[in-house]
């Protein structure tokens, strides 16, 4: 589903990453690990077409990344950025609504509710600067989900969240897997969620700290 | 398109009295400005007593022109009650129109023809004293005139049946037709200055001018509001760019300070008897275009609310300078002509239909919106 080949990236004379290479089925979730600066947002901004990659090959669904295809390649990509990204003024369903209208994808105000409710996000009217970070976290997530995208790419999307809302993001996010075939990155510092939640973990930059610490209880584990 | 409405239908749904307030309030405050404007003018006028000991046309019509002289605000009253209230100083003078005023203006009798009354306190009682004497001057010269055509037919031994009454009344109507008391002023050789009796002592489009230029820019704040670097890359994922959004949203914002521009072109027809033609339409929409396009790119620049709100007042506060609206600045501009080119309200109200900022503004967009986004993949 996704390819990744000799993949380097950066900024002037300063490596970020270097030779990535692998690959990632349909259905599968994948960690990201690594020390703060080792390039894990890098690397999600690359394939998520933010940023463009010094050397090295993409490929989506048999689509090869290059600037004019772009466009094309992000209708198959989700992405939950680190921060927030939501209208705070506006309601959950007026954030819904709001990017819907913006999305490839026509959906219907009852989709969109069941969307948010699947994910245990029920108060649909109240203002989003009333929710809680659980909340607000479910409702970043599910505006990524509106165009029903293959890939989703997501920047540690549980940051500073209690841990109910944590379990039910994960529990949605294997559900939604098993059931639509979407494959999932994840970029977290909790251990305890990327062994929950992930298939495999792939662990980036020279630090074999979290490489070891995941080997030692069980999970598979890959250094990139 | 239809999409991008929908969306900004939601954003309004939560701002509609701030909307709705801004997008009135040139005209409100226009209105506001326009009516104190004539209040003030109404209460500083000179309060003048004015008695008519007879009921003729001249009598009548001398009483009308003090009546209708501006900054004078004339009473009829009878004798005494008009020199009561002069001596509680309620009038500044009393102009009595003593009985035979029009039989002696026939006659060309110039003497005794007004009595006048002036108290201890009376400020203004020369200028307006002279003034009635001018009026009064007139109808003597109008009758004086009539006497010389009869003469002036006598001595030509032209056969013609004099009748004063005829000859005044073609006088009249000649004094106006011809409008002899319009008057066109010259500053320093350049510009003409139109002095229109007994209209508005504001203009009311050069007060909507200013107050259009403010509410325009304190609308655009949702640039600013709406440029959050935390959903930039959000947009990466729809179906337009973060730039395609933020420019169809600024014409959903045009269309709509356009329409209202249009109601307020009707309200002040018919409230202030502003005239409406279609070139005008066409400075309006110039100058709707300039103003929107420049609050635009200005919050594009600024990235908190109130130094763009402090920026506005500032701009505004220069506009009104370089507009002549506190200090006089013919002198100045008649030396420095390209002092016009900063001020954006000079165009409008000029009637121009292209002001070279609108040019200026309009290239520095297509150059922001033809650079590449943050999120665009090639950093």
């Amino acid at each position: 589903m996704l390819q990744v080949e000799a993949l380097h990236k950066s900024y002037g004379k300063r490596s970020i990453l270097e030779n990535i290479t692998f690959t990632l089925k349909e259905g599968d979730i994948v960690g990201l690990v690594g020390e703060n600066g080792a390039g894990k947002s890098t690397l999600l901004h690359v394939l998520a077409t933010l940023q463009k990659p010094t050397k090295g090959k993409i490929n989506l669904n048999g689509m090869t990344y290059h600037w004019k295809s772009f466009s094309q390649i992000r209708k198959h990509i989700g992405f939950v950025p680190q921060e927030v990204a939501i209208w705070e003024h506006l309601t959950v369903e007026e954030n819904m609504l709001f990017f819907e209208k913006l999305s490839w994808k026509n959906k219907s105000k009852e989709e969109l509710q069941s969307l948010c409710l699947d994910m245990k996000l029920n108060r649909w009217k109240e203002p989003v600067h009333t929710l809680s970070g659980g909340m607000k976290r479910k409702l970043n997530l599910a505006i990524s989900l509106i165009h029903e995208p293959e890939l989703l790419l997501l920047d540690e999307p549980t940051v500073g969240i209690d841990l109910k809302s944590k379990q039910e993001i994960a529990f949605y996010l294997k559900d939604l897997t098993a059931k639509t075939g979407m494959s999932i990155i994840y970029i977290s510092h909790d251990m305890d969620e990327i062994m929950n939640l992930c298939d495999r973990v792939f662990c980036i930059g020279n630090d074999l700290f979290y490489y070891e610490l995941l080997a030692q209880a069980g999970q598979e584990v890959i250094q990139l | 398109m239809m999409n991008i409405l929908q969306t900004r239908l939601i954003h309004w749904k939560k701002q509609g009295l701030h909307l709705l307030f801004w997008l009135l309030s040139p005209m409100i405050v226009t209105w506001l400005v326009i009516t104190a404007g004539n209040a003030i003018q109404d209460d500083t006028k000179i309060p003048v007593g004015v008695v008519l000991k007879e009921d003729t046309e001249l009598a009548h019509d001398l009483y009308e022109s003090i009546h209708t002289t501006p900054f004078i605000r004339a009473y009829a009253l009878d004798e005494r009650e008009a020199l009561h209230k002069l001596e509680k100083h309620e009038l500044d003078s009393v102009f009595i129109i003593v009985e035979g005023y029009e039989e002696d203006i026939r006659h060309g009798n110039r003497n005794e023809l007004i009595k006048a009354y002036e108290s201890d306190v009376s400020l203004a009682y020369t200028p307006v004293s002279e003034m009635v004497m001018s009026y009064v001057q007139q109808d003597v010269g109008r009758s004086k005139a009539a006497y010389a055509v009869k003469e002036l037919a006598d001595t030509l031994q032209y056969r013609f049946e004099f009748n004063w009454d005829d000859l005044i009344a073609r006088s009249k109507q000649i004094e106006k037709e011809q409008d002899l008391l319009q008057t066109t002023l010259t500053f320093l050789g350049n510009g003409f200055v139109h002095i229109d009796e007994g209209k508005n002592l504001f203009q009311p489009w050069h007060i909507w001018a200013l107050a259009a230029f403010l509410s325009t820019l304190l609308l655009f704040d949702w640039v600013i509001k709406e440029n959050n670097p935390a959903i930039l890359p959000r947009f990466a994922f729809t179906r337009m760019s973060m730039k395609t959004y933020f420019v169809q949203n600024m014409l959903i914002y045009i269309t709509l300070l356009f329409a209202v521009d249009l109601l307020t072109v009707l309200v002040f027809y018919y409230v202030f008897y502003e005239p409406i033609s279609f070139s005008f339409i066409i400075s309006l929409l110039s100058y709707r275009l300039m103003i929107s396009l420049g609050a635009f790119l200005l919050a594009l620049i600024i990235r908190q609310t109130y130094v763009f709100y402090a920026t506005a007042f500032i701009l505004t506060f220069v506009s009104v300078i370089a507009s002549g609206a506190i200090i006089p600045l013919d002198g100045l501009l008649a030396k420095y002509p390209w002092i016009h080119y900063f001020n954006p309200l000079n165009a409008f109200l000029q009637g121009d239909f292209f002001h070279i900022g609108l040019g200026i503004l309009f290239v520095i967009l297509l150059l922001w919106y033809g650079r590449k986004e943050e999120y665009d993949a090639t950093s």
